[in-house]
């Protein structure tokens, strides 16, 4: 870099070096198999169990069948009968994560564009309010929502007690949310369903989704924008022309993590979807330390998901590049 | 179109708080029962959290360790592949930088099956320090990436000073680097910390159910039946996240730690 780096490096006298050197390359040495050992051997345990075998009443045996992966695609009965149970866990995996995603990124946009606008300080403290709830664990999360959406507590009773449902049912609305299996014949009903399932993931990830638009809004340049405005843009064509194009691939990004984070989202699953649209993530519970005691074939759905969660990543990793070269 | 904005946030801040604000009120009620706004409200619950219920006392006790022990453990791993990855560069400490945020870079549960796996293989499961390893792993990634903005913020030319007057390579470590990047490893370290406070899903698969931090502990009452005592345990979770992260914006540069702009305030 500099000639003052030349001259640094070498002097190292020889006798120091000798010395130093062992103790280093054993450090590295050490480090190097601890991350493989801890980091890659768990995900080629799942691999290899994955080609496993299950014993009918014990555990399973090591093996090298693709039976596994055949059920996962075409069901256990073929090529007699053929479901697609597993695929279509799959597909409510992607459905919930897709969703509850974008829904996320698109409200945290604004706000986070709104966010660097404020004073250094006052960013601070929000970003003290969001990190606090992005850590809060999901299964609180899962938790509040639970009580604000349940029955005899939270917002159904609030709809029933201020006459919002009494109101619905004479606008006639209350059929609408009936036939969205959002209210039974007396009141509306949030559990199980869908939107509760969405709201809770995407509050999950809404906190994440501020914190990773937050480098790249906060490094627009304000001047960009404002030169649209003096040369007469309204704001919304500023918006539309100058600031979202600039912070389409961060935009994407975002999305696109946010999403396969939400591919293994476990709680919110299991305790707002409805049973017939549990995911891929609560069969893998239910495989491996679950009722259905079946390890190889839970590693097969483990790896499902982790090929489907590498594929979008990199997809996204195809397509941020062909962005960036145009 | 300003008051616009104030009601937006305004109004995201309070859907962000809602299910918070609802899960501490709770906290308050008297009997088994978790009515919002608290029924009868009292305060007997923090007494059961902290001291008198074996089950939470030992949850809490478990989360402790396996927080601040896979913290510490984090940050020391953390340290030298990002040292690595800014002194030289290599290879080798990209390929260890990659593989090590890989356990945080694909669905978590995937890596707490594979860990179950693991440690079933060589004995940890259901062991609370491997519950510690698992969490350090899981989370280096969080340490690695706010050593290196430390790194990346130190003045190269401070270390070049440092190299004319005759230092030699560790005392411009001790003396330069060092102080420099304390910082950012204390809020590496209390990054790990929360979020291994909160983590529910390795631990999930590791701990076997042999032992329960206090996240497991509230997924079982969570299925099993509600006591307000959980509503407490959120409590004290909220409250550690926030004097946290308050003491890492305090002291330290909270909006560049998360990627602002330097240039401007």
């Amino acid at each position: 870099m500099t000639i003052a780096d030349d001259i640094a490096v070498p002097p190292a006298p020889a006798t120091t070096k000798s010395r130093a050197f062992p103790t280093q390359r054993v450090l590295l040495g050490l480090l190097s198999a601890f991350v493989v050992i801890f980091c890659v051997l768990p995900f080629i345990l799942v691999l290899a169990i994955s080609f496993g075998r299950k014993i009918e009443g014990a555990a399973w045996v090591w093996d090298f069948t693709l039976e596994n992966y055949q059920r996962f695609f075409v069901g256990i009965l073929w090529p007699d009968e053929i479901t697609f149970l597993y695929l279509q866990q799959l597909g409510y995996s992607f459905y919930f994560a897709v969703i509850a995603s974008l829904l996320a990124v698109l409200t945290a946009l604004p706000f986070t564009l709104l966010l660097t606008r404020l004073k250094r300080a006052s960013q601070a403290i929000w970003l003290v309010f969001i990190l606090s709830s992005l850590s809060l664990s999901e299964v609180f999360i899962v938790m509040g929502w639970d009580i604000l959406l349940s029955n005899n507590s939270g917002l159904p009773k609030v709809f029933k007690e201020t006459g919002l449902t009494a109101w619905l049912k004479d606008v006639g609305w209350f059929q609408t949310l009936r036939d969205w299996g959002l209210a039974n014949p007396r009141n509306v009903k949030f559990k199980t369903s869908d939107f509760a399932t969405i709201l809770t993931m995407s509050y999950l990830v809404w906190p994440y989704a501020v914190i990773l638009l937050y480098p790249a809004l906060s490094r627009l340049d304000p001047s960009l924008s404002e030169a649209a405005r003096t040369m007469g843009a309204g704001r919304w064509t500023v918006t539309r022309t100058v600031t979202l194009p600039s912070i389409r691939l961060p935009l994407f990004g975002t999305s696109l993590l946010l999403f396969v984070f939400l591919l293994g989202s476990y709680v919110a699953i299991t305790v707002f979807a409805a049973p017939n649209k549990h995911t891929t993530a609560v069969a893998i519970y239910a495989n491996i330390r679950g009722s259905n005691l079946n390890a190889p074939f839970g590693s097969t759905q483990a790896i499902m998901l982790l090929i489907s969660a590498s594929v979008c990543l990199y997809l996204g990793h195809l397509f941020n590049n062909r962005a960036q070269a145009r | 179109m300003r008051a616009f904005g104030v009601i937006y946030m305004g109004l995201a801040a309070l859907v962000l708080a809602m299910p918070i604000v609802v899960v501490c009120g709770a906290a308050l009620n008297s009997g088994r029962s978790r009515f919002f706004p608290p029924v009868d409200p009292t305060l007997m619950r923090f007494g059961e959290f902290f001291i008198s219920e074996p089950v939470w006392t030992n949850a809490l006790w478990n989360s402790v360790i396996v927080a601040i022990g896979a913290a510490t453990l984090a940050v020391l791993l953390a340290w030298p592949i990002a040292y690595l990855l800014w002194s030289t560069g290599s290879k080798l400490s990209k390929t260890l930088a990659g593989l090590g945020s890989l356990p945080f870079a694909v669905p978590p549960i995937v890596f707490g099956v594979g860990l179950g796996f693991f440690w079933a293989f060589n004995g940890g499961l259901g062991e609370v320090w491997a519950g510690v390893i698992s969490h350090a792993i899981l989370l280096m990634a969080l340490p690695m990436v706010t050593i290196s903005i430390g790194l990346q913020s130190i003045d190269r030319s401070h270390l070049d000073a440092a190299a004319t007057m005759g230092a030699t390579e560790q005392v411009a470590f001790r003396t330069v680097v060092l102080p420099q990047t304390v910082p950012y490893t204390i809020s590496g370290f209390f990054f790990v910390l929360v979020l291994s406070f909160n983590e529910f899903i390795v631990i999930f698969f590791v701990s076997a159910s042999s032992y329960a931090t206090v996240t497991l502990q509230i997924f079982n009452s969570l299925r099993n039946g509600y006591t307000p005592t959980m509503a407490v345990a959120a409590i004290t979770f909220l409250t550690v996240s926030i004097v946290v992260f308050s003491a890492v914006a305090r002291w330290g540069d909270l909006p560049r730690l998360m990627g602002a702009d330097q240039s401007r305030n």
